[in-house]
């Protein structure tokens, strides 16, 4: 087993393989769970149809993807240091970039266990309707890197300020700014500065693809702009992660 | 009671222009033949509508809209066209005499119901709104969200992990206390 192999499977043991790893996922399917039921239960719902409510629950597949992102992220440098073995990780033979690809492993796996138990939620929301198949692919064609880019910045946040709880309170407000499109609506980001924010914020322009494909049916092309923001963000957020992880010393 | 008169006349000249300026505009309105016979929730409907200019002078920042109003008893309402994907209005800088134009009106029906819809036009030279006759439509019911599939799922993944825990933690302790004997 390779070292980067054997860091992902320790990170993301720790999560899909324990006890502890069983509550979040328990968690995990228990919102989806709920939100589904609420599709059903609430009758002021009945305006959605089918391709409104997988758009709503990709939308919350990819906040708790992010969500999950952030504390690991968070932890991801600082936790090793707070537990204090932040110094033996750094002085083995392991460079640093291969130290940050498998934290960013152990995140990418977990995230795809969180998209795999969306899955059945998916189907089971949106089967009887339009573009489910479209739904699959662009979850997880612009899902997985809006996630991992907030992996790569709660862990910039990590090495920076050498403090969890630091790192995962800023993390967290910054998921909520850029995630604040999963609460208004395209129709209340019409204005002039809503329309920038949708521009430099790979949440929106993940959610504003969700709905273009699955909602209005728009072909593939007309997502590249919105593509690119994420794979932007991506590649921002992986520089600076690096960076970030080049700088640490033991 | 001289200005009375002058009043009253005034009013009814201002009426009658009123009613002249209005029988300039002059708009149609019918479903697409494309549109499915019996259309159910989640398919889209297009009307179109044609505008024309019947009078001998140019209308200038022409605007025209589609309403959208829920008839059935007790439902009585109007839609929000946001929530319908629906255009909610056109303009045109100048609508020349004799100019005739078609406008399209795609929409997505979302509720079902019965449902009347009628584009009304205005412009700064034309008194009063102008509207089309009057097109309805029902919308058959189509299960969104369907409960019989989102139960099972929604009750069975949690109990899957759940299930799953317990079976770890009885394996554990079966391990312990083999270790301990």
């Amino acid at each position: 087993m390779t070292p980067v192999i054997s860091i992902i499977n320790k990170e993301s043991g720790e999560l899909v393989r324990s006890g502890r790893g069983l509550v979040w996922l328990t968690a995990i399917a228990l919102v989806l769970s709920g939100f589904s039921l609420l599709l059903v239960g609430n009758t002021e719902l009945s305006l959605l149809d089918n391709a409104q409510a997988v758009y709503m629950m990709m939308g919350t597949v990819t906040a708790l993807g992010c969500l999950l992102a952030v504390a690991l992220g968070s932890d991801a440098v600082a936790g090793e240091r707070e537990r204090g073995t932040l110094i033996p990780l750094l002085v083995t033979p392991l460079s640093k970039d291969m130290i940050l690809t498998g934290k960013m492993g152990g995140l990418a796996v977990s995230w795809l266990i969180i998209y795999l138990i969306s899955l059945p939620y998916l189907w089971a929301v949106g089967s009887s309707g339009q573009n489910l198949l479209p739904a699959v692919i662009y979850l997880a064609l612009l899902g997985t890197p809006v996630v991992l880019g907030f992996g790569f910045y709660a862990l910039i946040l990590s090495a920076r300020m050498a403090s969890v709880r630091s790192a995962l309170a800023t993390s967290l407000i910054t998921l909520i700014f850029l995630g604040a499109p999963l609460v208004l609506g395209p129709g209340l980001r019409q204005s002039q500065i809503g329309k920038i924010f949708d521009m430099v914020n790979p949440f929106a322009a993940a959610l504003n693809s969700f709905d273009s494909v699955v909602i209005d049916s728009q072909p593939p092309g007309d997502q590249a702009f919105r593509l690119a923001i994420v794979l932007i963000w991506l590649i921002l957020t992986a520089w600076g992660a690096r960076r970030a992880m080049r700088s640490l010393q033991p | 009671m001289k200005t009375f008169q002058i009043l009253m006349i005034s009013i009814i000249l201002a009426c009658g222009s009123a009613a002249l300026a209005a029988s300039s505009l002059d708009i149609t309105l019918r479903a697409e033949p494309e549109n499915p016979a019996t259309p159910k929730m989640g398919d889209h409907l297009t009307f179109s509508s044609i505008i024309t200019n019947k009078g001998d002078a140019p209308l200038r920042g022409m605007v025209a809209w589609l309403s959208l109003v829920r008839v059935d008893p007790g439902y009585e309402q109007p839609v929000d066209l946001e929530d319908w994907s629906a255009k909610k209005a056109v303009s045109r800088a100048v609508v020349i005499p004799g100019e005739t134009f078609t406008i399209r009106w795609p929409m997505r029906l979302i509720q079902d119901g019965s449902y009347r819809v009628v584009i009304s036009a205005a412009a700064p030279g034309v008194e009063r709104i102008v509207t089309s006759p009057f097109a309805d439509f029902t919308v058959l019911r189509k299960k969104t969200v369907e409960s019989s599939r989102i139960l099972p799922v929604a009750i069975g993944v949690p109990l899957l992990f759940l299930l799953i825990a317990l079976w770890r933690a009885a394996v554990g302790k079966r391990s312990q206390f083999a270790k301990k004997n």
